[in-house]
């Protein structure tokens, strides 16, 4: 049983702190990513640079949750402070109902895994899975018990007794998660635990995370940088940007109801296309108009744009690239270049000046080539409009 | 833990305070151990204080009067920490020039791809090691080897080059060759290393693309290698000159102390050493480490200074 | 025409090799003549050592070796125990306590952090010459003078192995390792203890082989500290065979003595001379 609770939890590096940790050598440090002097978008006060503030979530037993945006968005700084490597400004964290804000690492019952992996050099798989149980004075057969156990689930019991530098980097990557399964803590945390792996074996090793969770049941903190890992492995996903909560929700909900327009466009790949529009009522029903078309929105859409009461207004309109069709009519685009990608193609286009992507089924490429101008539609049911204002979904 | 003693609203995880438990050790044997020493080296400038036979004199107050008496002549005529800077200065210059130049030589050498020397890890090893021999027993073999019974004589005289021994420890030229061919054979090996690593941290396409534009080896040295090495080239430079500021063993062994003849030989710290001597003169053995403190001070500012242009 | 290029440029090469040869073997003579010819003489009787020059060993050595060990005049054998207490204990204590140090000032953040590590910077560059004075005014004033703990103790605070460390830590040492070893549940000087230092090894290593042959050849400070018999080191005992009268020496014995206080420093710098040269350059130059 572990819930994790934070209460507008704030994290503010003093302008003072030399937060740089460059070598002498010029060598520069890999979780420097995440410190605030690389980016120019966070708020800066009179305390400091903030990196992370007002974020509130209450995570359920056994959830698993995704932090996901983009570099200096604050989503490793919210994960550090849940494992206490990070001082917590202000607000509050609570693990299963304990305030854990002063309490140390090692007694917070957390386990991390580390994007550089951080294994214990000198020490054999064996060891460095071995070692937190040692420090707790784990009897030894129940430690071998463990750590067995551990690499039984990961698959790694073949190379107990190596070093880790003779290991592969998926191989290092299972040491590392097996480091930090054999403890069974209350929180499992993951800090961009793929993203030194290649393609291939990054695919392989997100299926392997989502077994793994079947087996241990534990709550998840997972950070990444890269949506699809999110949509796939989160039952819920809180998206951020520039230290601030973006949208909280399910991946279909994220995906099918972006709360903005940063939300919309950073979910989903191909990313979705924007073009300027008007929010236009007729006959109380509400339509979205561009210069050459009209379409009317669905009605779930209307209910809630009803209930808000929102006014006619120029907006931002968001099509998915495989929500848009081939039309006889329709907005006006040129195709630049037709990717073939198995199935289907993706057609880069020019539209109204602006670059977009289509995605059609393969039978319609081979009708259209390169150059050609085309008419393009979408249903009403996919149309996402957003307030040129604050960039907010209409609907919510 | 600290959750029992403080609030936990108010008082969170920092580390901070483990860093300076850690440096806590250093920092305390420093002060009592060197600071305070040092602080006292400069007190004691201020103060005559010395032993005569049984008698302790002082400590006195005297002002300025150790740092006046270091800088006036003696009766035979000289100032002796003039003379004794000078003699210092001498004999590293005699050392470093020839260390200077093997030492760029080889690393050139070395770092040669055309020359593609064989064997550098033996040559490397060899050259090296006189750095790590005991500088006393090295001048005590050097005194062996060329005293006047010692078998260089033997030889000199058997092979009838001369008809009497030289007396080699008693001339001026001779002692100071000595002492400059032992810096030398010291130092030089470990001046190559570092130049080499310096050379080596040098760009290699520089090198290639230089010498297609049609450079002779002779233009890349002066035009990029020498350029580029010159930050390494100074610090090592410079750290070898404060090291031979500090020339003690190699002289002070060889000359039993003397600085034979006549003072020729001696180095400042070998004069700051007869003040430790059996005369105690702490009074002045402080002046002269100020003057020592302050040499290397401006010597190591070069450093910093070359050091942070990189 | 091109065929004579090729091979003009051929011997020139030829050439400068053949020079480039002879200076490095020259030199390399240089270095190892001195202490051939001190190893060749510790194995020669006195009277055979009046005759001048040879590179035949005598068979003299063992006499001289047992001579020179039961020396009355120089202990030798205490020198050496003496000097091996000094250099072992100082290079334990100066590396352990330079990567504690630097650990400190590399892995936490606190408010004076800069400028510790600038300080120590600073101080690097003071000789050990400047405070002599005063250092032996108060050995003298309390008494610890023959005391070998007093010239190993200050060994804690080497600016020199303190740099040399954190260069080492920054190189090698990601903040991550510290962190994951943290959730691990290890407390600050566990996790110093059981894996930072065996990460340092490699620098460790070098460092203690430099501060041991440093100790170990000290002359200055010993001499100036130590004046019982008992307590002298090595290089005391071999300054003090230029004092005696030579001429009434067993020269055999006098060589003998020279060869066994360099022969420790020898032996370890044989075994380990890769590793040393190496960090001859990555002490000093910043890379």
């Amino acid at each position: 049983m572990a819930e994790v609770i934070l209460k507008n939890i704030k994290k503010v590096y003093p302008n003072s702190e030399p937060k740089e940790k460059k070598g002498l050598f010029g060598k520069k440090k890999k979780d420097d990513e995440e410190k605030p002097h690389h980016t120019h978008h966070l708020q800066i006060t009179d305390e400091g640079v903030v990196a992370v503030q007002e974020f509130s979530l209450n995570i359920k037993d056994k959830e698993f949750i995704v932090l996901v945006g983009p570099s200096g968005c604050g989503k490793s700084t919210t994960l550090r402070m849940v494992a206490g490597l990070e001082e917590i400004s202000g607000g509050e964290l609570y693990i299963d109902g304990v305030l854990m804000n002063s309490v140390e690492p090692k007694d917070r019952d957390i386990a991390m895994v580390f994007q550089s992996y951080a294994l214990y050099p000198h020490m054999t798989v064996y060891d460095n899975m071995a070692y937190s149980l040692k420090i707790k004075n784990v009897p030894k057969a129940e430690i071998d018990k463990k750590v067995r156990e551990a690499a039984e689930i990961l698959d790694i019991t073949q190379y107990l007794n190596r070093k880790p530098k003779a290991l592969s980097g998926g191989q290092r990557q299972r040491v590392a998660i097996g480091r930090a399964i054999v403890r069974n803590p209350k929180v499992l945390l993951m800090d961009e635990p793929l993203s030194n792996l290649d393609a291939k074996l990054r695919n392989q090793m997100r299926a392997e995370i989502i077994k793994l969770r079947q087996r241990i049941n534990t709550t998840f903190i997972y950070v990444t940088h890269d949506q699809t890992e999110a949509m796939t492995l989160g039952d819920r996903i809180v998206v951020m940007k520039d230290g601030f909560i973006m949208q909280i929700g399910t991946p279909q909900e994220v995906f099918d109801h972006p709360a903005n327009l940063f939300v919309a466009g950073f979910i989903g790949t191909p990313q979705m296309n924007f073009f300027d529009a008007k929010l236009a009522i007729h006959n109380g029903d509400y339509y979205v108009e561009t210069e050459d078309v009209s379409v009317k929105l669905s009605d779930s859409k209307q209910k809630r744009l009803k209930e808000k009461g929102v006014k006619e207004q120029p907006v931002t309109l968001g099509v998915r690239p495989e929500h848009m069709e081939i039309a006889e009519t329709g907005i006006p685009g040129k195709i630049d270049v037709t990717e073939l990608m198995g199935s289907s193609s993706h057609l880069h286009m020019t539209i109204k000046g602006k670059d977009a992507i289509v995605i059609v089924p393969r039978s319609d490429s081979q009708e259209n080539h390169m150059g050609e101008e085309i008419h393009l539609s979408f249903d009403g049911s996919n149309a996402h409009v957003f307030s040129l204002e604050d960039q907010h979904n209409l609907e919510y | 833990m600290e959750k029992g003693t403080s609030s936990p609203k108010t008082r969170s995880i920092s580390y901070a305070k483990w860093g300076y438990i850690f440096i806590l050790p250093f920092f305390i044997v420093y002060a009592i151990f060197t600071l305070y020493p040092q602080l006292l080296t400069v007190y004691n400038s201020f103060f005559e204080y010395y032993r005569d036979g049984l008698t302790v004199v002082g400590p006195n107050f005297v002002g300025l009067a150790n740092y006046k008496a270091l800088f006036t002549a003696n009766s035979a005529g000289y100032v002796p920490i003039f003379k004794f800077l000078g003699n210092t200065i001498w004999l590293w210059v005699i050392g470093a020039l020839p260390q200077f130049t093997i030492a760029m030589l080889l690393a050139l050498f070395f770092t040669s791809t055309r020359l593609n020397i064989k064997g550098q890890q033996f040559f490397k090893t060899v050259i090296y090691m006189p750095n790590l021999i005991m500088a006393s027993a090295f001048a005590m073999l050097f005194f062996a080897l060329f005293s006047q019974v010692g078998p260089v004589n033997q030889l000199l005289v058997s092979s009838g080059i001369t008809q009497q021994p030289i007396n080699f420890l008693g001339m001026r030229i001779y002692v100071q060759s000595l002492i400059g061919l032992m810096n030398f054979l010291m130092w030089f090996g470990n001046t190559t290393i570092l130049l080499m690593a310096g050379i080596q941290g040098i760009d290699e396409s520089l090198f290639e693309s230089a010498r297609l534009d049609g450079s002779t080896s002779t233009q890349v040295f002066f035009n990029i290698t020498m350029p580029l090495l010159m930050p390494i080239f100074i610090y090592v430079f410079i750290t070898s000159m404060i090291g031979g500021i500090q020339m003690f063993d190699v002289p002070q062994v060889l000359t039993n102390g003397h600085g034979i003849p006549d003072n020729t030989s001696t180095t400042l710290i070998m004069y700051l050493n007869n003040f430790l001597g059996i005369s105690k003169n702490y009074g002045m053995a402080g002046a002269v480490s100020m003057l020592l403190f302050v040499i290397t001070a401006v010597l190591s500012t070069f450093v910093f200074k070359t050091i942070n242009k990189k | 025409m091109k065929k004579d290029a090729n091979q003009s440029a051929k011997i020139k090469l030829f050439i400068s090799r053949l020079v480039v040869y002879a200076i490095l073997i020259f030199l390399s003579f240089l270095c190892l003549f001195f202490f051939y010819l001190m190893i060749i003489n510790s194995s020669r009787s006195n009277a055979q050592l009046k005759t001048g020059f040879t590179i035949i060993p005598g068979g003299n050595f063992l006499k001289n070796l047992y001579n020179a060990w039961h020396d009355g005049d120089i202990n030798i054998p205490v020198g050496m125990k003496n000097s091996f207490i000094i250099a072992m204990c100082s290079a334990i204590l100066t590396t352990y306590f330079s990567a504690m140090t630097a650990y400190g000032t590399y892995v936490y953040d606190f408010k004076y952090k800069k400028f510790v590590h600038l300080f120590i910077l600073a101080i690097m560059m003071i000789p050990s010459q400047v405070s002599a004075v005063g250092f032996i005014q108060l050995a003298f004033k309390y008494n610890l003078t023959n005391k070998l703990w007093m010239l190993i103790i200050p060994s804690i605070a080497a600016p020199a192995v303190y740099f040399y460390m954190r260069q080492y830590l920054e190189a090698t040492l990601p903040l991550e390792m510290v962190e994951a070893a943290r959730i691990d549940g290890s407390n600050e000087f566990k996790i110093f203890n059981q894996i930072v230092l065996p990460i340092m090894k490699p620098a460790i290593a070098v460092q203690m082989i430099f501060s041991f042959v440093g100790s170990w050849n000290n002359y200055f400070m010993p001499s100036l500290l130590l004046n019982k018999a008992d307590k002298k080191t090595v290089p005391i005992m071999i300054a003090t065979l230029r004092s005696a009268d030579y001429s009434k020496f067993d020269m055999g014995k006098v060589y003998m003595l020279m060869l066994m206080a360099i022969l420790p420093v020898m032996v370890i710098y044989i075994i380990l001379s890769k590793s040393i040269i190496k960090g001859v350059t990555s002490g000093s130059v910043k890379g």
